[in-house]
């Protein structure tokens, strides 16, 4: 039914490598170790109401 | 008319000054109920068009997605068409999407910085799907040759906005995006009555001090004759100074000023929609199609011992 879930890319907070999660992995950076990662904005188009 | 008494006048209207964005009228013989009513409906119920939905491709500039499209909603297109267009909720030629000609217009913009110079994206990147509809131009006061957009968000080196806006018919009641109307007042017309008597007994030195109590340039002295003259009675803004100035120089009664309650001074100021001229008559027209809804609807009971009067009111009696 649903379309395979996208690839959800994740900045480092520290050294600014590029991760990828799947849901259950760990929070953390694959290269340095640091736990906050940034997500990245959607490549889909967003609808807003204009008020 | 069935005997009863008549309600019904003749409003008249005289045109002072009109500009593409501004007019200034009178309107006579009708009562406080009437022009306020028009001026309620030029500002929330005339139609205009505006942005309303808004599809953000890729946004990398420093404001956010829903800031970027509150923006857009706001810039005023030209909307002379907005009378005969549709609401795109009973539009019957499209699903409310708001792709079809009849409610709706689509717009264009994309802008990217590539240069080290901050660059403006204006209501000038807009690209309308429709040449009718538009944003509104306007110049600087100061540099009335160029035509300036509205700044809808500034870039910096590689930042991007690149979006898909539809633009629908709406009223200013639903959201003040939609009013026509920058600003809409009236003020009653004032009477002034100087007590001549009374002011003979004033010294030349006495006048000029009350000339001088006024806020507003309302009076002057006649270089002539030292008689103390209104020679702008519309300035006057009801501060009442010039009547506390009287009783505190012990001439109560000197001057009476009253508001003439059939009589009011319009300024109509337009936000570039529509020409204020329109703006005006297309209150009316809307005002007109309103007394219609009441007159037609099923709900109004001629025979109705309550409403019989307004019946016949509305009847034209």
């Amino acid at each position: 039914m649903d379309p395979p879930p996208e690839q959800v890319n994740y900045i480092c907070g520290d050294c600014g490598m590029e991760n990828t999660l799947k849901p259950g992995d760990v929070i953390q950076c694959r290269e340095c170790g640091y736990r906050i990662l940034y997500k990245k904005r959607t490549r889909r188009i967003v609808q807003y109401e204009a008020r | 008319m069935d005997g009863g008494m008549s309600y019904q006048r003749f409003p008249k209207v005289k045109i002072r000054e009109m500009k593409d964005d501004m007019v200034k009228f009178e309107l006579r013989e009708t009562d406080a109920s009437v022009a306020n009513a028009l001026r309620r409906v030029m500002i929330a119920e005339v139609p205009t068009v505006a942005i309303d939905l808004v599809e953000i491709e890729v946004n990398s500039s420093v404001l956010n997605d829903e800031f970027i499209a509150h923006r857009l909603g706001l810039i005023p297109l030209t909307s002379d068409r907005a009378m005969s267009m549709r609401f795109s909720r009973d539009c019957d030629a499209c699903d409310g999407d708001g792709q079809c000609e009849f409610c709706s217009v689509e717009f264009h913009l994309r802008a990217k910085c590539l240069t080290d110079q901050t660059l403006d994206v204006t209501s000038k990147d807009l690209y309308s799907s429709d040449h009718t509809v538009v944003p509104v131009e306007f110049s600087d006061p100061n540099d009335p040759g160029e035509q300036r957009g509205i700044i809808i968000v500034k870039l910096r080196r590689g930042q991007e906005l690149r979006l898909r806006a539809i633009a629908r018919k709406g009223i200013g009641k639903d959201h003040a995006k939609w009013s026509p109307a920058a600003t809409v007042t009236f003020m009653y017309e004032p009477m002034i009555r100087i007590n001549e008597d009374l002011m003979d007994t004033l010294s030349l030195e006495e006048k000029r001090t009350w000339i001088e109590s006024s806020p507003t340039k309302v009076f002057d002295l006649d270089p002539v004759t030292q008689q103390v003259v209104v020679v702008e009675p519309e300035l006057y803004t009801y501060d009442d100074e010039v009547i506390k100035k009287a009783d505190a120089m012990g001439k109560s009664g000197l001057v009476e000023i009253e508001a003439k309650e059939d009589s009011f001074i319009f300024t109509v100021e337009s936000t570039g929609a529509i020409k204020a001229s329109q703006l005006v008559l297309n209150a009316i027209e809307i005002l007109k199609q309103k007394l219609d809804a009441v007159r037609l609807s099923d709900d109004t009971v001629e025979a109705d011992d309550q409403f019989g009067e307004l019946g016949a009111h509305l009847r034209g009696g």
